[in-house]
């Protein structure tokens, strides 16, 4: 093996309550394009982050072309040699293409912009890319991909040694990707150390000469040739044994009538022809990648965004639901959203009313109001019955632990006796025992007869909970895994090909 | 699914296909075309009196402060905020000039250059605060704004400042070919700030914070150094305003730079500037102050009652932001 231009070594990065980043060891060669791989939050976009100086590593070195480095900025970054296209698009509307490309260095002669340099050193940058495009045009207006294509004469301005590109092919057709192959094996040839990360595998066969595969913030694949592994391997290597979830306890069947059946929906969020069906007392995962559109569905099907072909069963009857009051009065469906902090809860209002907001209209007496005694009968049994930990029901949610919020985000759903639950990430940022309990508690709502439509991300806790899991990908569903005998192998290798074919 | 996902993906390309070049050239056409119809109009009205040179000047005298104070508010809009402070830091500026003057005995030249050091001072202060207590900018700009009220009023009381250097108001009231010097200096103003946000490193850079701030910081710039500077040239020019307002009026006292908010927000709003930040429109936003002055002119022609014109100029403002947004919803 050559040596390398850029080592990683040891990487640590913590987030509170989070090792994003565990030891990560990252090797590059000149002249080469190594592939990134890993799961969701897998550390990734951490490492990515530490190499282009948005964040800065607890602890590790990192070493380009024989000196230590420590980005401090972006820009110091790239001062430094180390270009990136991010994920997402980072371009300023309105300014034209030759000045998004020198935006890290903007030329000046006597204090005045350089139009004239900005020109020269775009058309450089363009040419270099093979990209027949004025440095004039405003970049309102073009495609997805030149946009994409700007952004690597962007990293290119800074003559970047090493090249990140994070994701670039997630919204390009064939040709648009073909294209940008072609550009970045011409870097490659022309010296640079290529970094590609993405979740198509075969993009990755295709394109790349080595590959690096992150899991639970650790290298557990360290600069590998690729010629010398193959897709199941590197799946493999992905999903991992860690953090297997406990199994529950055996389910009663399902009634047999699905409750909730989506047939050929299409929505403006972009979903496309989504099909699935969830029956009482049945649990059905939804998985996918970060943008893979599981939580736009649940919000449709609470009337947020809107349902443009194709239909929503509920009960078996073909129904439009306006909003959520709608979804909650006439069809009994809960929402319980990830960001329970933005979304799910009243952060200053105590516990009580957090709960009974969703049946003040039924509790509440004509001329009276809503008493609060009523509240605190109706919360004391949700408290009971979930188990929440409190000081008194008038404490304010905003003080309770993570877990103990979710269980009142949950609460306020099961005081309205909805009947279809969706679930969104519902044990993000908890700990291992609460996290437990929570699949727990999710278990017994199923055999209670709710139908319950579970969105995560965490792989072995869709694996300890799901009855089926729908895989989603790109706003379509690829397909669907039975995983009746809630084994972590068979399912995961299932998902994970679903997800990267 | 806890990464910030698609949302600046999305964001910044409704904000690519609102703010079109062609679209900006548009909105100046139509200015240009209000002002000369507007004007035409009045002018056939009149029966031709606001064609004579006398009317003219007063009819151009009026439009200097409207046209500062429109371009110290966009310069703020421009990176995405607000600074309520604008009426409040020039009428308080504008007493402490005049007082400093007739007073304290300073010499013109001083007290203007003074009050105008102090204005650029107090941008930054509310720049700093914005940025180093991270509240908003309208909250952090309405408590300055309170602030600067009760300090005019401690500089000037009840009484209003006339008595001074008879030197600065006949600059105030001197005209060339019947276009008064204030005139100048505030499209002096605006053709400097054209040149800052269009020819400068720093004025690219404030148009690349206000237009995509992740961008813009992952280009190296500071956002926050940004907003300091947009804060602190909006003082600037608050300052000038302030100068142009001493020398152009009979005397100054607490009401100065009351009834300057609307306006300012009305120029730069219906010049075409977007509220959300990374566009400016030096033109549009001149000829807007331009079209807010015929408005005026029109009122006092007919003798209607002046509140009329704070009724046509907030129904253009808010019309104007409607309109916008139906657009960008469309786009």
């Amino acid at each position: 093996m050559a040596d390398p231009v850029f080592v990683a070594e040891n990487l640590v990065k913590t987030f509170p309550g989070v090792r994003a980043l565990d030891k990560a060891t990252l090797r590059l060669e000149a002249g080469s394009i190594h592939a990134l791989l890993g799961e969701n939050g897998a550390g990734k976009s951490t490492l990515i982050k530490i190499l282009t100086g948005v964040h800065r590593a607890d602890s590790g070195r990192m070493v380009l072309d024989g000196r230590e480095i420590s980005p401090s900025s972006p820009r110091d970054a790239a001062r430094a040699g180390i270009g990136v296209v991010h994920q997402e698009r980072n371009l300023v509307p309105g300014f034209s293409v030759g000045e998004n490309i020198v935006l890290q260095g903007i030329p000046a002669r006597r204090g005045l912009v350089d139009r004239a340099a900005i020109r020269a050193e775009a058309r450089r940058c363009l040419k270099q890319l093979d990209l027949d495009l004025d440095p004039e045009t405003p970049t309102a207006g073009l495609s997805v991909a030149q946009l994409q294509l700007i952004e690597v004469a962007k990293a290119l301005h800074t003559n970047s040694q090493v090249l990140l590109l994070d994701e670039p092919t997630t919204a390009s057709t064939p040709s648009e990707v073909e294209r940008l192959f072609t550009v970045v094996r011409r870097l490659r040839d022309a010296g640079t150390a290529v970094v590609f990360v993405s979740h198509k595998l075969e993009e990755v066969f295709e394109l790349c000469d080595t590959v690096t595969v992150l899991r639970d913030g650790a290298s557990v694949l360290e600069a590998a040739p690729l010629a010398g592994t193959n897709r199941e391997e590197l799946v493999d290597r992905m999903v991992g044994r860690s953090h297997l979830a406990e199994p529950l306890p055996e389910r009663p069947p399902p009634a047999p009538e699905p409750v909730l059946e989506l047939v050929g929906v299409c929505t403006d969020a972009g979903h496309r022809d989504v099909s699935l069906s969830v029956r009482p007392g049945e649990i059905v995962g939804l998985y996918g990648l970060v943008g893979a559109g599981r939580s736009e569905l649940a919000k449709a099907l609470l009337g947020l965004s809107k349902v443009t072909a194709g239909e929503v069963r509920v009960r078996g009857r073909a129904v439009r639901i306006r909003d959520v009051r709608d979804a909650l009065r006439s069809y009994r469906i809960g929402y319980v959203p990830e960001d329970r902090k933005a979304e799910g809860l009243f952060l200053d209002q105590p516990v009580t009313r957090n709960i009974a907001v969703t049946v003040w209209d039924k509790i509440g007496a004509r001329f009276t109001g809503v008493s609060q005694r009523r509240e605190e009968e109706l919360a004391a049994t949700y408290v009971d019955q979930l188990g929440i930990r409190l000081a008194s029901a008038e404490q304010l949610v905003g003080e309770l632990s993570g877990g103990n919020q979710q269980k009142v985000s949950l609460a306020k759903w099961l005081a309205a006796r909805t009947e279809i639950l969706i679930i969104d990430e519902p044990t993000v940022g908890i700990d291992v025992r609460t996290k437990a309990a929570f699949h727990e508690l999710i278990g017994q709502l199923a055999v209670a007869g709710l139908a319950v439509l579970l969105i995560t991300s965490d792989l072995p806790e869709m694996v300890a909970l799901a009855d089926r899991v729908v895989v989603m990908r790109g706003f379509q569903v690829r397909g669907e895994v039975a995983n009746d005998a809630h084994e972590y192998d068979p399912t995961s290798r299932a998902v994970m090909s679903l997800i990267h074919a | 699914m806890t990464e910030p996902a698609t949302d600046t993906v999305t964001d910044a390309e409704t904000r690519q296909r609102r703010i079109t070049p062609a679209r900006l050239r548009s909105t100046e056409a139509t200015l240009l075309a209000v002002v000369v119809i507007g004007f035409a109009a009045l002018s056939v009205t009149s029966g031709g009196d606001l064609l004579r040179g006398p009317a003219i000047q007063t009819v151009l005298t009026y439009v200097a402060v409207p046209v500062l104070i429109g371009l110290a508010q966009m310069v703020v809009l421009a990176v995405g905020q607000m600074n309520l402070s604008v009426g409040a830091l020039g009428g308080f500026t504008a007493v402490l000039m005049g007082s400093m003057m007739a007073d304290a005995g300073w010499p013109a030249v001083l007290a203007v250059l003074a009050g105008i050091a102090l204005a650029t001072a107090f941008g930054a202060v509310n720049g700093l605060l914005v940025v180093f207590t991270r509240i908003n900018g309208f909250v952090v700009t309405l408590a300055t704004m309170t602030v600067l009220i009760g300090l005019q009023y401690r500089v000037v009381g009840t009484r209003t400042i006339a008595d001074y250097s008879p030197g600065l108001k006949a600059v105030g009231a001197a005209s060339v070919a019947y276009i008064p010097v204030i005139l100048m200096v505030a499209l002096l103003v605006a053709a400097a700030v054209a040149v800052f946000v269009r020819r400068t490193v720093p004025g690219r850079w404030l148009l690349a914070s206000g237009g995509n701030p992740l961008a813009a910081r992952l280009s190296g710039i500071s956002n926050d150094r940004i907003l300091v500077l947009a804060h602190t040239l909006s003082g600037l020019i608050i300052g000038i305003a302030a100068a142009v307002t001493v020398a152009s009026a009979p005397g100054v006292n607490s009401s100065i730079g009351g009834d300057w908010l609307l306006p300012s927000f009305a120029a730069p709003i219906i010049g075409g500037v977007a509220l959300t930040g990374g566009s400016v429109a030096v033109l549009g936003t001149v000829l807007a102050a331009f079209v807010v002055r015929l408005v005026d002119v029109a009122r006092a022609q007919f003798s209607l009652d002046p509140s009329w014109v704070s009724l046509v100029v907030g129904v253009v403002v808010l019309g104007t932001v409607v309109l916008t947004q139906r657009r960008r919803r469309r786009g």
